[in-house]
This record gives C-alpha cells, sequence and structure tokens, in this order.
C-alpha cells in the first residue's frame, strides 16, 4: 500500500464524491470529499471516521458498485471538479455540518472526514450507518439492529481511547442492599397478605359465646342448603329437558367408579414366593422402587420381606459352599423341566438375579393352588423315583460259588485227532457200516450246527454250554480211524504201501469234506474256547503221539497225487503268493488242528509240491552262483594261438586304439567338452516380440521317409583323454560343470592317481613281472646259451653286464 | 449492536454494525452487501479458527470493535 494507493483512493474518494454529488442523497456529502482528502493529509487513520461516515456514504456506495463502470468517467471528471472546488473550502470549518452521529467526531478531530468511499485504502474502512444497515437488514431478511447507541458511544474504540467511570465499590455495595431490602419487604406484604386472609386461633367466632348469632348463623346455612337443593333439582329439569341427564350421570357415575379397589389389583406381580404368605396373616405390600425412566410395570413387595431374604441370602453366601462340582448328579427328581445347563452359578451374575414371584388375579387375590399341585407332583415321583446307581464293584471271587458251580456244567473234550498223513488208514467197508448207521442218525443240519453255536453263556443265562458239541461225523470217524490206528498199529510201516487206489480216492474225498466241515464249524466257535480245546487236545495228542513217535518217522508215505504232482513239474506261480512260509511246519505234527485240518488233502500235494519247488530253488540258486562267478581278471588269451587272441590281448591292455567308429567322431578337445549332453535353456530369450514370430506354432508331423527310422541311442561320455567314462564319473563332469567349481586338491590329485594307476595296469605287462625279471632271464640265458641260469653271487653281479661272461 | 470490523488485508475493510445474536453468515451477507463478493465465498477467520456460519457472534465472543480476518474461499 504505498502512496499510489493513497492516490488511487483519493481520486476514488474524489470519484465517490462526485457520484454522491451526481446523486446526493446526504447532506455533507460535497464536503466529505475535502474532509477526505484532508483527513489524509493528516494521515489519520480513519477506522473511527469510517464507521461514522457509513450512514452517509452507504448508499452512494451501493449505487457505485452497481453503477461502477458507467458512472466512473463521469464521477471522475465531476470528482475532479470537486476536488478543485472541495480544495478551495477545505479549510471552511463552519461550513460544516455534522450528523448528529457525527458530532462527538468533530470535536476529537477537526480535519477528520470520514469517508464515503467505498473502496477501502490501506487505513480506511467503509463502513454504514444505522439507517442504511438496518435497510439492509430488511433486503436480507434480517431483524433490525438493536440499537445501544449510548453505550457505545461511550466505549469509545479502540484508536480513541476514553476515560471509562469510575466504579465506586461502595456506592455499588449499597445499592445492592438497597436491592435486597426493597425485595424482602416486598415479600413480606405478599406473605401478610396471603395470611391475612386464614383465620387465627384467636379470632373467635361471633356466634361462639352467642347463642342468638349462631342461631343466625345456623338458619342461614339452612337456608343456603335448601337453595342449593332447589337449584340442584332446577339443573336436573333442565337436563332432563335437554336430553343431558344421562351424561351427566355418567360423568358423576365415572368418579364413583374411580375409586380404587381391590379389583384393580389384578395382574399386579408380587415379588415374593406365595410360601412366605401365611393364612390369616397380614402383610402390607409397596410398590417396589424403580428407576423414573423404567417403563416396566409395578411390582408389590413387603419391606420386611425382602430384608428376610437378603439376609438369608448373605448367609447362604458366607457359608462357602463349593462353587463347583463337576461330578454332581441332578438326582433331584424335583427340577425335571429345568435344564441343567452349563457353569449354571454364574447365571445370576449374567442374566440378574429372577425372583420368584406370582401375579394377583382377578380381584387382586392369588392362590397357592396350583404351587401346592406341583409339590404334590414333586414329592410322588420322588416316591417313585429309581436309583440309578448300580451295586459297586466287588471283589471277584476266586472260587465258583454253590450257586455258580450248579449252573455251571461240564464241557465235554471233544476228542479230536489230527489226521496223520503217515499213519496208513486202513478203512475197510466193515468199518463203514456201523459208522452209516449213525449218520443217518445224526443231524445233518449244518445251520443247527453251525449257527447254533454262541459263545458260552454267563451263568445267567440259561443254556446248554455249548462247548458240548454233538459229535460231527469228522470227529466220529476219526476217532473210529484213531481206534483203528491203535489196534493197527502192530501192523507197522510196511503195508503203507499196499495202498489201493480207490481206496485211497475215498479217503481223499472224505478228508475234503471233513476239513469243509470243520472250517465251518471253527469259524463260529469262539477262539478262546478253541484256544481251551486246542490246548487240550495237544495234550492229549502229545501224550500220545509220544508212543507213536518212533512209528511215525521212519514211514514215507507214496500217494497218487503227490506223486502226480511231483511229475506235473513246476508250477512256475506255485508258492509264491506268499503263504508257504509253514511249508516244512507241515512235516512236524505238533501243530495246530486247524492248519492241519485245513491243509487236509492239499497238505499231501502241498509238501510234494514244496519237495519238487525246493528243488528247483536249489537249482536257480546254482545258476546264479554259476552266472556270478565270473573271475575278475580273464583268462589271458595265449598270444601264439593266433592273431585273434593276439588283437584281443592288445585291445584289453588298451595297447590299440579301437578306431571302429564314425570317422566324424569328436576328438577330444583339450578343455571339457561344452555341453555335449545338456544345455541350459535360457527361456527369457523366448519373450522378445521379434524372435516369437519366427517360431512355428503349427501342427508338426514327422518325416514321412523317416518311418522305419529306429536310431540305436548309446549316450556315450568321454572325459579330456578320450577316455569312455562310467555314469558316475559322467555326472561328475555334468556336475562340476554345472556348478562351475570342481573337485578340491585332494580330490583331483586321488583322481590323477586313479587314472594313472589304470594307465600303468593297462601296461602292465602280463607275462612277465613288474620288474621284467622275465625278460632279463631271457637275455641272460641268451647271453649264456643255456637254458638255465646260475643264481650264485650277489645282487650286485647279476645284471646283464655282468652276464655275459 | 456491535460494530465489527473485517479486514482482508489487501485493501478491503469493512466495518459492519450487528446484533450479537447474528449469525456468522448474516455478517457475511452485511460484509457482501458491503464489499460487494458473494457471501459464500467469504471466509471469516481469526488465526486458524474458522468461523462457522451457523454460530451466533454472541457465541463466538466476538465483541464490539474485535477485528476478523476477512478471506475468500
Amino acid at each position: 500500500m504505498g502512496s499510489s494507493k493513497k492516490h488511487r483512493g483519493e481520486k476514488e474518494a474524489a470519484a465517490g464524491a462526485g457520484a454522491g454529488a451526481a446523486g446526493s442523497s446526504g447532506p455533507g456529502t460535497a464536503e466529505q470529499a475535502p474532509r477526505h482528502r484532508e483527513h489524509k493529509k493528516h494521515k489519520h487513520r480513519s477506522g473511527g471516521g469510517g464507521s461514522g461516515s457509513g450512514g452517509g456514504g452507504a448508499g452512494e456506495r451501493r449505487k457505485r458498485s452497481r453503477e461502477r463502470g458507467a458512472e466512473r468517467g463521469s464521477s471522475r471528471r465531476g470528482g475532479e471538479t470537486e476536488a478543485r472546488n472541495g480544495s478551495a473550502h477545505g479549510r471552511e470549518r463552519s461550513q460544516v455540518e455534522p450528523v448528529e452521529r457525527r458530532v462527538k467526531r468533530e470535536k476529537r478531530d477537526d480535519g477528520y472526514e470520514a469517508a464515503t468511499s467505498s473502496k477501502a485504502s490501506s487505513g480506511d474502512a467503509s463502513s454504514l450507518s444505522i439507517e442504511e444497515t438496518n435497510k439492509l437488514r430488511a433486503k436480507l431478511g434480517l431483524k433490525p439492529l438493536e440499537v445501544t447507541a449510548v453505550k457505545k458511544e461511550a466505549a469509545g474504540t479502540k484508536e480513541e481511547p476514553v476515560l471509562a467511570d469510575v466504579i465506586n465499590p461502595m456506592a455499588l455495595r449499597q445499592r445492592e442492599e438497597l436491592r435486597e431490602k426493597l425485595a424482602a419487604a416486598k415479600e413480606k406484604r405478599l406473605l401478610n397478605q396471603k395470611l391475612g386472609k386464614i383465620k387465627t386461633l384467636g379470632d373467635d367466632d361471633p356466634w361462639l359465646d352467642d347463642t342468638a348469632a349462631w342461631i343466625e348463623k345456623s338458619r342461614r346455612l339452612q337456608k343456603e342448603k335448601d337453595l342449593a337443593e332447589k337449584r340442584a333439582k332446577l339443573l336436573e329439569e333442565m337436563d332432563q329437558e335437554f336430553g343431558v341427564s344421562s351424561l351427566v350421570e355418567e360423568e358423576f357415575g365415572q368418579r364413583q367408579k374411580d375409586q380404587y379397589s381391590a379389583r384393580d389389583l389384578q395382574g399386579l406381580t408380587v415379588e415374593h414366593t406365595i410360601d412366605s404368605f401365611r393364612e390369616g396373616e397380614t402383610m402390607i405390600l409397596t410398590l417396589k422402587d424403580k428407576g423414573v425412566l423404567q417403563e416396566e410395570e409395578d411390582v408389590l413387595v413387603n419391606v420386611n420381606l425382602l430384608d428376610k431374604e437378603r439376609a438369608e441370602k448373605n448367609v447362604e453366601l458366607r457359608k462357602k459352599k463349593p462353587d463347583y462340582r463337576p461330578y454332581a448328579e441332578d438326582e433331584s427328581v424335583d427340577d425335571m423341566f429345568k435344564p441343567r445347563s452349563i457353569l449354571a452359578k454364574y447365571d445370576e451374575e449374567l442374566e440378574g438375579e429372577r425372583p420368584h414371584s406370582f401375579r394377583l388375579d382377578r380381584g387382586g387375590t392369588a392362590d397357592g393352588a396350583r404351587e401346592r399341585e406341583l409339590e404334590e407332583i414333586r414329592a410322588n415321583l420322588r416316591q417313585q423315583a429309581q436309583s440309578l446307581t448300580m451295586a459297586g464293584p466287588r471283589l471277584a471271587s476266586e472260587y465258583l460259588t454253590p450257586q455258580e458251580m450248579v449252573t455251571f456244567k461240564k464241557t465235554k473234550r471233544r476228542v479230536r485227532k489230527i489226521r496223520k498223513k503217515e499213519k496208513e488208514v486202513v478203512v475197510r467197508a466193515d468199518d463203514l457200516l456201523p459208522l452209516g448207521n449213525k449218520t443217518s442218525e445224526g443231524d445233518f443240519g449244518s445251520r443247527l450246527r453251525g449257527r447254533g453255536r454262541r459263545r458260552v453263556p454267563e451263568a445267567e443265562e440259561e443254556r446248554e454250554a455249548p462247548s458240548q458239541l454233538p459229535q460231527s461225523d469228522d470227529t466220529r470217524v476219526e476217532n473210529m480211524d484213531i481206534s483203528d490206528d491203535e489196534e493197527g498199529g502192530a501192523q507197522g510201516p510196511g503195508s503203507p504201501e499196499t495202498l489201493e487206489e480207490d481206496q485211497v480216492e475215498a479217503e481223499l474225498q472224505k478228508q475234503l469234506e471233513k476239513g469243509r466241515r470243520l472250517r465251518q464249524l471253527q469259524q463260529l466257535r469262539d477262539s478262546g474256547e478253541k484256544v481251551i480245546e486246542i490246548v487240550k487236545k495237544l495234550e492229549t495228542r502229545r501224550s500220545r503221539e509220544e508212543d507213536e513217535d518212533p512209528e511215525r518217522k521212519g514211514a514215507i508215505v507214496f500217494n497218487a497225487t503227490s506223486e502226480f504232482c511231483r511229475t506235473l513239474g513246476e508250477i512256475p506261480t506255485y508258492g509264491l503268493a506268499g503263504n508257504r512260509e509253514d511249508q516244512e511246519e507241515l512235516m512236524d505234527f505238533e501243530r495246530d488242528e486247524e492248519r492241519s485240518a485245513n491243509g487236509g488233502s492239499e497238505s499231501d500235494g502241498e509238501e510234494n509240491i514244496g519237495w519238487s519247488a525246493v528243488n528247483l530253488d536249489e537249482e536257480k540258486q546254482q545258476q546264479h552262483f554259476s552266472a556270478s562267478s565270473t573271475t575278475i581278471l580273464d583268462e589271458e588269451p595265449i598270444v601264439n594261438r593266433g592273431l585273434a587272441a593276439a588283437l584281443l590281448l592288445c585291445q584289453n591292455k588298451g595297447l590299440l586304439e579301437t578306431t571302429v567308429q564314425k570317422v566324424a567322431r569328436v576328438k577330444a578337445p583339450n578343455k571339457s567338452l561344452p555341453s555335449a549332453v545338456y544345455c541350459i535353456e535360457d527361456k527369457m530369450a523366448i519373450d522378445d516380440k521379434y524372435s516369437r514370430r519366427e517360431e512355428y506354432r503349427g501342427f508338426t508331423q514327422d518325416f514321412k521317409e523317416k518311418d522305419g527310422y529306429k536310431p540305436d541311442v548309446k549316450i556315450e561320455y568321454v572325459d579330456e583323454t578320450g577316455r569312455k567314462l562310467t555314469p558316475k564319473e559322467a555326472f561328475r563332469q555334468l556336475s562340476h560343470r554345472f556348478h562351475g567349481k570342481g573337485s578340491g586338491k585332494m580330490k583331483t590329485e586321488r583322481r590323477m592317481k586313479k587314472l594313472d594307476e589304470e594307465a600303468l595296469l593297462k601296461k602292465m605287462s602280463s607275462s612277465d613281472t613288474p620288474l621284467g625279471t622275465v625278460a632279463l632271464l631271457q637275455e641272460k640265458q641268451k647271453a649264456q646259451k643255456t637254458p638255465y641260469i646260475v643264481l650264485s653271487g650277489s645282487g650286485k653281479s647279476m645284471n646283464a653286464n655282468t652276464i655275459t661272461k | 449492536m456491535i460494530e465489527v470490523v473485517c479486514n482482508d488485508r489487501l485493501g478491503k475493510k469493512v466495518r459492519v454494525k450487528c446484533n450479537p445474536d447474528d449469525s456468522i453468515g448474516d455478517l457475511k451477507k452485511l460484509i457482501a452487501a458491503q464489499t460487494g463478493t458473494r457471501w459464500h465465498k467469504i471466509v471469516l477467520k481469526k488465526w486458524y479458527t474458522v468461523f462457522k456460519d451457523h454460530v451466533t457472534l454472541g457465541d463466538y465472543e466476538i465483541h464490539d470493535g474485535m477485528n476478523l480476518e476477512l478471506y475468500y474461499q
């Protein structure tokens, strides 16, 4: 804001003045311009002045702001003339007619002119007068200013501070006291007025002492009553005339009904149990406290009861009952309809207390009939309840009690015999005859036999212990057999070879059947029972077999099936299923009956097959052995046998360079072969656009002319010397190249050593000692011309030079 | 009635007469009428306190003769 602004301000001011002159509304606008310029000269801050002049300038300003463009030219022109004029009468104070508002300002500042210009220059603030402001406010829709002009004027402004009035504290206090006194007096007056109406005890009624006055009073009262009655009657008649009587009655009747009675207590809850109310006892119930904003319904309580309940609860809490009883079983039948919840002890805390309560029904009564009924039901249930606790576990006695003994049935031993294969069973027709009779009687129903089997039940069950099997045919037959054996045992091992074919066949069939049936039976029986039986049988058999052992050892059994199977030859897949681990054990009869029974007839064939299989195995082993028994060193081909042998020898020794391969063989380069067998594919190179274009994405087919081409691919790896590499070495080479580093010092030295040793080995003379002793020998022989050498003398003398005589 | 001075430090300085119970919005309208801008373009501030339109001058404790900073948005 330099001087330029000032000038502009001046110009504007002049313009403003001119415009003001053009459309002058205020009285002293012409003077305002020179005043303004004067003000400028004096360099007064125009803060206060601006506001004072606001009233005058507002209108012009508004007009000017709207018509600025148009009027500027003219106003400026006008302003200039004015300015010239203004300077002339600028000094004329008398011409100045201050507006009332500006009186004080004039006094303060002679040369001070309120600015009419709207454009505020640096120190200039435009302002509107109150009227103008009010007009503006009315236009904007605001209420007019609250004028407290005096106060404002008195206070002054920041720029022109006015001496504030002296605050006299004493005076202030006195004023306050006065006010208080006045207020008190007023109140007193009012009170007295009010109280004055009330009759005090001191004032006696006139009629108390004076009977005449009393009589008069009573008469008066009576009269008034009569009058009132008459009036009421009149009113009623009037009502009836108008038909309003019913309404009136209703209205009055309502008031009667509104009287509160027991009926109105219907539905209220009482927050105690019904049991706490005893017959013949009156208890006063009051409304329970509740929050002001709570909209819940009212609850009636008795204060004493409440206290009692609280005390009881505290006592319970203090008793320190265990919180958590994990194994507490809900044995009470009472709460059959209360669901058991987890961590019930927290329910009160979380959900809040839920006190017992009951509702009053019609007529405000409540009876405990329902509760009593529930109680009765509960009592009944409790009586009927059965305890779920079972009898506690007691020590089992080791000995059977007499009661158990009664039910205990001795199990009949199942006498079973394993079929002895060596033992010849001479079955004659005669033997079968009695057996036939028996079997016809017997029960063939496998269902009964089979499924009727159950495990040996407990003593309580009344079933015959099925451990006693009905004698099966097999067992009976076997028994027969055994008895036969015992009798025919004396016949000795001589007779086995005299078996006849057809008898053997029948026996085979029988054995198969038996095996099948036995298998069925045994599957249904309990394993424990089986074990017991088996153990028993074993014992019996062992005792019996001890006698028969010597007899058995010498026997060899031939039967048609075994011979046939032997001659069949080996079945290639036979025995490979892996179930034949107990082939050898079949020979040993101190085995479970199961296996033998199952093996039944097959065992005969099996063992023979096994026998033959064993043979084959042996043969196979022999073959293997023969294959693997190659000597490390080949038989040295004798050189004088022929050229072929010589060539072979040379080849083996590596003296020959085998160049049988194609001509285009790669000569071993000095450095290791660069990626002959692998390449590191750079997949990133595929991505650039232009190379992509070149690649062929179409359908490819094999070449027709190369249909029969089946190359014999043989991948050979060579090292730097041209030696063929073993797969291990080839891989080592590959990995060295891949990782970019080879072996360390030690490793390479070892490798070199090994290579040298190999080379040496190849160079080694196979027909001579490393020192070439034979060659020396031959030389000596040539020299001596004798086919022998005389070994004598010290070593020193034995060299080629000394050999020659 | 109080008089409030609004200065935008660019040459515009106005003194506006208003009531203490006028809102800032009304004050802005008055200022706009005097300065020739639009009232909703005016932002009245005091340091970093922006005076909101819906609050009255009395609530802002704007007394007579206070200076407000006039900005534009």
